[in-house]
């Protein structure tokens, strides 16, 4: 019986932020806009609900006299990606 | 990249791989740029040295490296700041503390010797009394081919790259031999070093990237 696979994190731009983010200590809102081709609109409501579930923190800042969103992930958001990538491995090997 | 729920197990990895490799690439290229600026004005400034030295006094032309630093600072800064914005990861902060750490040793053993050199500070400092009348030669191109090495190859082990793992090792054992030349023709050895130690790994991280 494979375990489910976190509704959160099973969506195409969510999973390619949590991805972005996984190695980085954290990344601005501009940077991750540009890496995943998303609008600014459907970017800044997938970052809210990942931060709505504690997945990652967005933090609002200046950068200078530019405002800058900085968005880092969270030891919750790392176990929960752990945890979906060891899941996609069962569904890819059942074997192990 | 739209919101789509209905992904399979391949795709999702395909993701995740295709995320993690891009953003690899985007701080690998940012680290680039400051490498050749920095290998170039270590060569310039070594030849420039080395043909005042040669033709219009002495060594007191070794003062210009104090100049490089802060040309290769202002540099730098502007290389920053044309550079796109990247996240802060491990990597990107290890290899800047790598070399900040080398410019920081460098700079630091060269100010040593400089005033060492001009009589500020007693040789005694870094030649034990006992030793001094035995000919000790410290020899700068040495030490800092050296640094360079030890910096190229710490980068490459963490950029996981061999070949620049290589020039760091040909860099800094290939310097280390400086001895053998006058010091004045030291500083073809510098900008040799330079080269490989910096400009190369510079142009291999820059269009790694670019792939």
């Amino acid at each position: 019986m494979f375990k489910p696979l976190d509704p959160l994190l099973h969506s195409e731009l969510r999973l390619a932020v949590m991805s972005l983010l996984i190695g980085a200590e954290s990344a601005e809102f501009p940077y991750i806009k540009e890496q995943t081709g998303a609008t600014a609109g459907n970017l800044s409501v997938q970052l809210d609900k990942l931060a709505t579930a504690g997945y990652i923190t967005v933090e609002k800042t200046f950068k200078g006299k530019r405002p800058c969103t900085l968005c880092s992930i969270t030891p919750v958001g790392l176990k929960a990606f752990e945890e979906y990538v060891e899941t996609l491995r069962e569904y890819l090997n059942p074997s192990q | 990249m739209e919101e789509n729920m209905n992904l399979t197990a391949e795709r999702s990895l395909e993701i995740i791989r295709n995320s993690i490799e891009r953003s690899q690439r985007a701080i690998a290229k940012n680290s680039g740029l400051p490498l050749m600026w920095w290998g170039i004005c270590v060569m310039v400034f070594a030849l420039i040295i080395e043909y005042l030295w040669k033709n219009h006094g002495g060594p007191a032309w070794n003062f210009l490296w104090f100049v490089m630093w802060v040309v290769g600072y202002i540099g730098n800064r502007v290389i920053d700041k044309k550079n796109e914005t990247v996240p802060t990861t491990f990597v990107g902060k290890t290899i800047g503390h790598v070399w900040s750490t080398f410019g920081i040793f460098c700079g630091g053993i060269g100010l040593i010797l400089g005033l060492i050199a001009g009589g500020v500070i007693p040789v005694k400092c870094i030649v034990p009394d006992t030793y001094i009348n035995c000919l000790v030669y410290m020899n700068i191109t040495s030490i800092i081919s050296l640094c360079f090495g030890i910096a190229s190859t710490i980068m490459g082990l963490v950029l996981q790259n061999r070949p620049i793992q290589v020039c760091g090792l040909v860099a800094g054992f290939g310097g280390f031999f400086a001895a053998l030349y006058y010091p004045m023709h030291q500083m073809y050895v510098m900008a040799v070093v330079a080269l490989i130690g910096l400009v190369i790994p510079g142009l291999i991280v820059h269009f790694q990237s670019k792939k």
